[in-house]
């Protein structure tokens, strides 16, 4: 298929491994699929310290559970990245590990305590939600079958990060300190989830126009922030003064100031180069190369020939 | 004779009761807490979702023999959250630190814990206290799925030569703590006399090395023949004694707790199914 009837055929879930799609398709969504997978794994990666540091049995099987689909739905979508014939899952695990691999800016901030927890589970996964819901119109059909699933635990996920948000929230004075402590400083990365306003990212026209991406950062941060400003007000937390955010209630629009954000570390960030973000890399990288023996043993010629991604289906 | 709840014990029968859910409880509990620390860190991400299930199955289970403790006046407040460390009654085995990368530890740590949890729960199904008795079917059932699990990644890092090399490591350092499962608490004699286990540790023990040795023995495996009392390590566990690893693990467990000055660890309401996705 040549790369003007893809954009003239496309629409909701319109392609498959079954259609010749050109290079340039199979690449960019390859790319697309590849930074989701790759933040599901690195926003695992960040939550699992609380499973133990959960503060009742019910929180530590929510987080583990929690932490478990995650990786799951990382499972799903490099299977998805894996279809489009460019990478396999190996490659883009090598590549994450490396340090190549990219993922959402808040992920490479690691969590202090249980205070910043619902600024991931909710916020963050509250954010990625609103994104994640206009994938199911995308024109990968097996990116939108994953995010089908994805959606649909997504949504507990954030019921349980509202409740974490909720208690912690009508608890102490000095509990609703922490908490807005918190806030005001993850509240400047979140808004920076969905990238800079007027995105001229060098990718987003191409998606749209392949119907890979279906709303743009824009319009997708603006729902955002008509949905969650109310929603943080109700537990009580306060916009801080900066960054600068301003509703125009004519036209129903949340303005931010862009200046008042700190957009040289969301592009070191973006790089992997911010040093949070680089020492979770880091430690990831590390983790899996104390495992990397696993792999050999059951890959090794006297073993079965059980491939290891059968180990446990 | 049946007992079938906390009103039909005399002091006897209910110290015993106690006991014997104490060791099921914290066995569950600490085991677990150390499965998670495989999350996001196993050798492929199915091992990670595989290892993640295991972790939460015993959570569900220490939530099941803790829940038949609250029937005597306990919570989870106590029996976790503002417990004194030294009054745990879980298994060394259970709370050995892993080193990292060492995916032959989890493997087999689970291999010889869920050996032993299927035989004690076997003998738990004529127990003479219906709550007790009542739960086990559920419990075995789940537990079936751990131990193939455990079965099937021995089998396959044995074949492997520097695999087996790294299981053998593994089993002589957790062997001795996986013996601490047999050991008796200061109730031993009543839970045997009064039904609430009818069989006793020691025949537990033999037993399990009755199929724990063969089957390790036919991957290529070395297991210790010495009597189970020359090779127990210092501390016990079930008689409150633990290694240093424990107090490290119970301080990391009990941080956010401690942090947010809680009084309560409440049962969360809504189950997943009936949560409406309002996003």
């Amino acid at each position: 298929m040549d790369l003007d009837t893809v954009k003239e055929r496309a629409g909701p879930r319109e392609f498959g491994p079954a259609d010749e799609m050109p290079r340039e398709y199979r690449e960019a969504a390859t790319r697309m699929i590849q930074f989701h997978a790759n933040s599901e794994i690195m926003g695992a990666y960040i939550e699992r310290p609380f499973i133990r540091q959960a503060p009742s049995l019910d929180r530590k099987l929510a987080v583990s559970a929690q932490v478990q689909d995650e990786v799951g739905h990382g499972q799903l979508l490099y299977r998805a990245a894996e279809e489009l014939g460019i990478k396999t899952r190996e490659e883009m695990l090598d590549e994450l590990a490396s340090g190549e691999g990219k993922f959402l800016n808040c992920f490479h901030y690691p969590l202090d305590d249980w205070y910043e927890l619902p600024m991931i589970m909710f916020f963050v996964d509250g954010a990625a939600m609103r994104r994640q819901a206009t994938l199911k119109r995308t024109s990968w059909e097996p990116y939108a079958h994953a995010i089908d699933k994805i959606c649909f635990e997504e949504g507990f996920h954030i019921k349980h990060g509202e409740d974490i948000l909720r208690t912690i929230a009508t608890g102490s004075r000095r509990d609703r300190q922490r908490l807005q402590e918190a806030f005001e400083k993850w509240w400047p990365r979140i808004l920076q989830f969905f990238g800079p306003t007027d995105d001229d990212s060098t990718h987003g026209g191409f998606a749209m126009d392949v119907g890979l991406k279906t709303m743009s950062n824009d319009d997708l941060r603006n729902a955002f922030l008509n949905a969650y400003v109310p929603k943080a007000e109700k537990y009580g937390l306060e916009l801080p003064e900066y960054p600068r955010v301003e509703y125009h209630e004519d036209d129903d629009y949340y303005e931010v100031y862009e200046e008042d954000l700190d957009w040289d570390e969301f592009f070191t960030v973006a790089k992997n180069e911010h040093p949070t973000g680089a020492g979770q890399i880091d430690k990831r990288r590390r983790t899996q190369a104390a495992v990397e023996w696993v792999r050999d043993a059951i890959e090794s010629p006297d073993s079965t020939g059980i491939s290891p991604a059968a180990a446990d289906d | 004779m049946t007992l079938e709840g906390p009103d039909d014990l005399s002091d006897r029968e209910r110290a015993a009761v106690e006991a014997e859910l104490r060791c099921l409880g914290d066995d569950e509990f600490v085991t677990a807490e150390r499965y998670t620390e495989w999350q996001v860190r196993g050798p492929t991400l199915e091992a990670d979702i595989a290892v993640a299930n295991i972790a939460q199955d015993e959570l569900g289970h220490a939530r099941l023999w803790y829940d038949l403790l609250e029937a005597f006046g306990h919570d989870q407040v106590d029996l976790i959250w503002e417990r004194d460390p030294a009054d745990f009654r879980h298994a060394t085995l259970a709370e050995r630190p892993y080193e990292t990368g060492d995916w032959a530890d989890p493997v087999l740590r689970g291999y010889l814990y869920d050996t032993y949890e299927r035989l004690r729960v076997e003998a738990l199904s004529e127990s003479a206290y219906a709550p007790i008795a009542d739960r086990v079917e559920k419990v075995l059932g789940e537990e079936e799925y751990h131990r193939e699990h455990a079965h099937n990644w021995l089998e396959r890092l044995c074949e492997d030569a520097d695999g087996r090399r790294r299981v053998q490591a593994a089993l002589d350092r957790l062997f001795p703590h996986a013996l601490t499962l047999f050991a008796r608490t200061d109730r031993e004699e009543a839970v045997v006399d009064t039904g609430v286990r009818p069989v006793p540790l020691s025949e537990l023990r033999r037993e399990w090395r009755n199929v724990v040795t063969p089957f390790l023995g036919s991957l290529g495996l070395e297991v210790p023949v010495a009597d189970h009392e020359a090779l127990l390590p210092a501390a016990r566990g079930r008689d409150g004694d633990h290694t240093d690893a424990w107090e490290s693990l119970y301080n990391e467990f009990t941080f956010t707790y401690e942090q947010l000055g809680r009084d309560s660890a409440p049962a969360l309401m809504p189950e997943p199914g009936e949560a409406d996705a309002d996003v």
